[in-house]
């Protein structure tokens, strides 16, 4: 019992690590919007979570953030929040469909689900909380105003959410087709 | 991969590497509420004159600070001109192509430009001067009250200084994997988004193999050392406020003080 919890942690801590060498592996795809960029990182949190719990692949998506920050010298800490909560949006409905149906069905499911939620939670959260808090740092009245922020969320962030979503998407199916049974090995020696 | 820099850390014995993490968090974390209230000549002068204090004294070469801030140098720079373009206040200093640059423009530049720069200077001194394994002490300590909610602190910990540990090895291997895949063929740098996927994944098996091989070796020995949880556990590096850190807090109380004296 005791030393399946200490292995949990040790696991937990090696797939946050890939996270944050796979967030440093990054691109941009939106040629306007340079700033938003994607990374592989989800993946990571998201074996977590089909392993464990989706408890555990919020875990992943945090010490990731806070790790980079660490690393690279604290430049960015609205990003790190930002992407936390675009992990979060992300990986919790996958896991959480899988770990009710189970089966590849479910993880497409799941992710356009979490694709969704994404695109969704991020373009409010950026018209509401971001998008207002980076202006008031550089002080640009102008980014926090309606229409600019409404072109910024429909042009920009939603778009760059879906395509990141379906691309890391993919990625992970891809991934899991060929590590199912190694998954599903692993997830049987925990319980 | 070689362009990235392996953590911020520069080794040295100044003043400010010697600080207590604590003090240092602590210190950041107010001076970047503070930083939003100079509004005033004086008041800049004075945090300008803090922050470089501080980095002189942390004696790390300024061109090495300079080139740690180089990602920000662009949109301090574009920052800077958005304002001179944007407001209009003040009057018409100079015009350039037939567009008027107001003397509040450039006064609003310069301040919104600077106060970023001075944020950007001050927590790089953070990751400069201290190893990631200090700030990891340093958070389980200063999030120690959170234990009262049975929120698991030091788990957090123990998996933030795992996961420190292991980014180096981590980094080199997948460099290892990616040599290994480029020498048949495999092209990660170039190429429309559809092959960087297919890229990827053969990355990915191996890095995950290995890393839950290396999880059940260090649980493994973990546990035949003994390690049991956090109960009891003592430390090899202790964490101790010393005289240097009290006066580090008096001193940016008063910094902190003069600058709502010198405010406008």
């Amino acid at each position: 019992m005791k030393s399946s919890k200490l292995l949990k942690l040790t696991i937990l801590a090696l797939l946050s690590t890939i996270a944050v060498v796979l967030m440093f592996l990054n691109f941009p795809v939106l040629p306007a919007y340079a700033y938003l960029k994607i990374d592989f990182s989800d993946v990571p949190a998201l074996i977590a979570g089909l392993l464990f719990t989706p408890v555990a692949a919020v875990v992943v998506e945090g010490l990731k953030n806070v790790l980079y920050l660490i690393f690279t010298g604290a430049g960015d800490p609205v990003g790190a929040v930002s992407n936390f909560c675009a992990g979060i949006l992300f990986v919790v409905p996958v896991t959480m469909f899988y770990h009710k149906f189970k089966g590849v069905n479910s993880l497409i499911t799941g992710i356009i689900v979490g694709t969704i939620s994404m695109a969704i939670g991020m373009g409010v959260l950026n018209y509401f909380v971001f998008l207002p808090v980076y202006s008031a740092i550089m002080d640009i009245e102008a980014m926090a105003l309606p229409t600019v922020k409404w072109a910024t969320v429909t042009a920009g962030i939603t778009p760059f959410n879906i395509i990141k979503g379906v691309i890391v998407g993919v990625v992970f199916l891809v991934l899991f087709t060929k590590l199912r049974t190694w998954i599903e090995r692993k997830r049987a020696s925990f319980i | 991969m070689n362009n990235i820099i392996i953590g911020q850390y520069v080794p040295g014995n100044s003043i400010i590497h010697r600080l207590d993490p604590r003090t240092k968090i602590i210190v950041i974390f107010f001076f970047v509420i503070f930083v939003f209230f100079a509004n005033s000549v004086a008041s800049y002068g004075l945090l300008v004159l803090f922050s470089f204090g501080c980095a002189f004294a942390t004696r790390i070469k300024l061109e090495y600070i300079a080139k740690g801030l180089t990602p920000v140098w662009l949109l301090i720079v574009f920052t800077f001109f958005l304002h001179l373009i944007m407001t209009r206040e003040g009057d018409v200093l100079f015009t350039i192509f037939s567009f008027p640059i107001y003397s509040g423009a450039l006064i609003q530049g310069i301040s919104i430009s600077l106060r970023f720069f001075l944020l950007i200077l001050v927590t790089s001194m953070l990751t400069l001067t201290t190893t990631p394994i200090e700030i990891t002490d340093a958070i389980e300590r200063l999030l120690q009250p959170l234990k009262k909610i049975k929120f698991p602190v030091h788990e957090l910990a123990l998996m933030m200084s795992i996961s420190l540990r292991f980014i180096p090895t981590l980094l080199q291997e997948t460099e290892k994997i990616s040599k290994a895949q480029a020498s048949r063929g495999v092209d990660f740098k170039s190429g429309p988004i559809k092959e960087r996927m297919q890229a990827i994944v053969p990355l990915l098996v191996p890095l995950f193999v290995s890393a839950f091989k290396r999880a059940e070796d260090l649980a493994m020995a973990m546990e035949a050392r003994g390690y049991q949880g956090g109960e009891g556990r003592t430390k090899l590096r202790e964490l101790k406020i010393e005289s240097r850190d009290r006066w580090t807090f008096l001193f940016f109380a008063v910094v902190i003080f003069c600058l709502f004296l010198t405010r406008a």
